[in-house]
């Protein structure tokens, strides 16, 4: 995880530093950062197993896997955060060392990082969840695979010990004593330590609040990024970045789609050796995509269902919570502790729920709800914090009705956020469900599994020791859920945001 | 609302005893305002001036019952201002405005808890309002498509739609341009301190010594923190006050020293 952590900081760097001075580079590192946001990651990682260890059959290969799918959840946040801090240096320092005659690396190590930690340690903490995440996600699936050992980690602990209810109990609680240690010790040392390279004074209120942090952080991701860019007004910093970001998306999907392919390529040389490829049959195509999309169908309901609960309690808990500040004060740490300890790992102890047992349909909802209901209290808890102190007041100085105070003041004014969240939690929920529809540790009959799902399919199709995996199917879902969530999110999302951010923004 | 005839109280609408407020910052005592006592009459503007950060606003606050005095009392026509009132309201320096509601909208959510209108009721006395403060034309305009000085205007509207008695603005102009600071003091001072509103008092907290001199009659200086009343100066200059004339600087002269 630390590996991971590391290799994440590094690589945001260098696309960072190199997408903020060169317009070539960020013309095309930012819609391909995007992409990669948005696509559901869990959904490749059969590929990136299957790859990395066609090369590397053996521990190091499967461990490299995890590695890599942490990684890759982690760095497209620190790198857009790199990418903004280099882009907000001043031009009197840059001026600075262009007379110094500075060269590139000690203008790299005297300048770029050094205004880039504040923000690297800022997405850090809020990427650490999110990893954390997909690390017992992806060992899960790993150990679902059976034939390939992996070593220890929390996800495969979790896993063996399902049914074995003391073991299951301390992994917990010493998970939750990790995560309270990890994010207010260290992750916390690192944002004081940080804090020195700050370039500018930003109110510390702000800075220090986690959830303010949070929502912060959750503006600069991807797809609220992406409507900024192209409707966003006001952004004047961003503006010449608007017709750079036009043109740089095709390149941007032309290596998406190459690096997808790479890894198909790779993995069926190395899995299935070259002489057994052949192209399937037009019939074969045909039935494995309708199968495909009846499961996606299946799932895309189940996401929106699962949303609509979400929202049903998390939009009035973010604002009454924020509200009141003596509750917002003792609540809000404990949310964040909950909020970190990653869905997945409870899956075994929900499915031991003697009601919960046979019914694999609420097993899933309620891990996806786990997984993605903190992106809407947060963000909701946060835009009602953004909103100045007087707004609140209002309702109380007119003395107006309760109702009326929340339809006309709390819910759009919170608005703002509650969109933000929903377009982050909807994304999560395309990744929960890789695990939530299916989960099967001893290789036998599945513990749990929803009858149709997109995240079930691909599951199966990755395949354990006695069934090899089906490169097919795995393909057809991936890129079937891809081209849906993308075109969703573009035909839909976008618009709300638009119209959200424009009438619902509070500003003075 | 309990008409108190004006002339036994001497014409008082206002009246600010012994009002001292601590706040507590980890056990700490911090003391805000000291014993600060005040009045206003019918048909006056009081202007609360002070350095800033000596607790003006929250002065204004307590009057309004927003915010609870630690030890002494405010009353409005002789009864204890004890929490929001509906014959007290309050214009903000910021406009705080709904964004998501029209002008309209905004006017009419102010008189949202006036259970004894119709809504036909309600629709006529905000579109009143926003006749008088010259907003004709700008009912169905949202916050973000008007200029500060027409946001402010919808402020008033929003305030006056209610039939207050007592009007309390915190520094209203000035987050507005000079030029439209100067239009909009003039307008309103004749829209609010004129038989014809329901309007009786109007306090006002301002860090603009010349608009005070041009608006108020009475000017409460307040000390630094703890605040407490440094003078009460009555300015009977003439109305309209011309504000080049030496007598004007006078006035402008005179709350200066007692501000520093």
């Amino acid at each position: 995880m630390i590996l991971a952590l590391g290799l994440s900081i590094l690589f945001a760097l260098v696309i960072g530093i190199t997408a903020a001075r060169s317009r070539r580079a960020e013309s095309v590192i930012l819609p391909l950062l995007d992409i990669f946001q948005s696509i559901p990651i869990l959904g490749f990682f059969p590929f990136v197993i299957g790859a990395i260890y066609g090369v590397m059959p053996n521990i190091v290969g499967a461990n490299l896997a995890v590695i890599f799918l942490i990684f890759t959840s982690m760095s497209w946040n620190i790198a857009f955060g790199v990418y903004e801090a280099v882009r907000a240096i001043p031009q009197d320092y840059a001026d600075l060392l262009n007379m110094s005659n500075a060269s590139g690396w000690q203008r790299t190590k005297s300048l770029y990082i050094p205004a880039s930690l504040s923000r690297i340690s800022y997405n850090t903490q809020t990427s650490w969840a999110v990893g954390l995440f997909f690390l017992v996600a992806s060992e899960i699936i790993v150990v679902g695979k059976q034939q390939i050992p992996v070593g220890a980690g929390i996800g495969i602990a979790a896993t063996k010990f399902a049914g074995d209810f003391a073991n299951y109990a301390l992994l917990i609680i010493g998970l939750i004593l990790a995560v309270v240690v990890w994010r207010f010790i260290f992750l916390r040392e690192f944002a004081l330590w940080s804090e020195k390279y700050k370039m500018m004074e930003e109110p510390r209120e702000i800075h220090n609040d986690p959830i303010m942090r949070f929502y912060s952080w959750v503006n600069q991701r991807s797809i609220s990024k992406l409507f900024l860019l192209t409707h966003g007004k006001g952004v004047t910093r961003f503006t010449s970045a608007i017709s750079r970001f036009r043109r740089g998306i095709k390149y941007a999907v032309a290596i998406f789609l190459g690096i997808f392919l790479l890894l198909v390529v790779v993995t069926l040389l190395t899995r299935t050796g070259v002489t057994t490829i052949h192209m399937p049959s037009l019939s074969r195509l045909i039935s494995d995509e309708s199968y495909v999309l009846y499961n996606l169908g299946a799932s895309f309901m189940r996401v929106w269902y699962v949303y609509g609960i979400c929202v049903a309690i998390g939009l009035p808990l973010g604002i009454v919570i924020s509200l009141n500040f003596k509750l917002y004060d003792s609540v809000s740490p404990v949310l964040e502790v909950i909020s970190s300890i990653p869905a997945p790992i409870l899956l075994p102890a929900i499915v031991l729920i003697p009601v919960l047992g046979h019914a694999p349909e609420a097993v899933a909802a309620i891990v996806i709800m786990l997984s993605i209901i903190w992106y809407i209290i947060f963000n909701v808890m946060a835009g009602v914090r953004t909103l100045p102190a007087e707004l609140k007041e209002l309702p109380r100085v007119f003395r107006v009705s309760r109702l009326s105070a929340w339809r006309n003041v709390y819910i759009p004014g919170a608005l703002t956020g509650f969109v933000t969240g929903s377009i982050t939690a909807i994304g999560g929920a395309w990744n929960a469900l890789i695990i939530a529809e299916y989960f099967n540790p001893s290789g036998g009959i599945p513990l749990t599994q929803t009858s149709a799902g997109i995240g079930k399919i691909i599951v199966i199709a990755t395949g354990n020791n006695t069934v090899p995996p089906d490169y097919l199917t795995l393909t057809l879902a991936i890129v079937s859920m891809t081209v849906l969530i993308v075109a969703f999110n573009l035909l839909v999302w976008r618009r709300v945001y638009h119209h959200v951010t424009k009438r619902y923004t509070y500003n003075r | 609302m309990s008409e108190v005839p004006s002339q036994i109280h001497g014409g008082k609408i206002i009246s600010v005893d012994n009002i001292s407020l601590v706040y507590y910052k980890e056990k700490e005592p911090l003391p805000v305002l000291a014993d600060v006592s005040l009045t206003a009459g019918k048909d006056q503007l009081v202007a609360i001036t002070g350095p800033s950060g000596c607790g003006k606003s929250t002065l204004l606050r307590i009057m309004a019952g927003l915010t609870k005095a630690t030890s002494g009392t405010v009353k409005v026509l002789d009864s204890e201002v004890t929490g929001p009132r509906a014959d007290i309201t309050m214009v903000f320096q910021n406009f705080v405005l709904l964004p998501w509601r029209t002008s309209l909208e905004n006017v009419l959510f102010g008189l949202s808890s006036r259970t004894d209108l119709t809504e036909g009721q309600k629709l006529d006395k905000a579109k009143k309002a926003l006749e008088e403060t010259g907003l004709m034309g700008f009912e169905n305009v949202y916050p973000g498509e008007l200029s500060g000085g027409m946001k402010q205007r919808v402020g008033v509207a929003r305030a006056l739609a209610t039939d207050p008695e007592v009007m309390l603005m915190d520094e209203p102009f000035s987050s507005l341009d000079d030029l439209t600071a100067e239009r909009l003091r003039r307008e309103i001072h004749e829209l609010l301190i004129n038989p014809s509103t329901s309007v009786k008092t109007v306090i006002m907290v301002s860090h603009n010594v010349e608009e005070i001199i041009e608006l108020a009659d009475k000017a409460i200086v307040l000390s630094q923190r703890p605040a407490h009343v440094a003078g009460e100066v009555k300015i009977d200059l003439p109305r309209p006050r011309n504000k080049k004339s030496e007598e004007f600087f006078k006035w402008v002269d005179k709350v200066y020293s007692l501000l520093s």
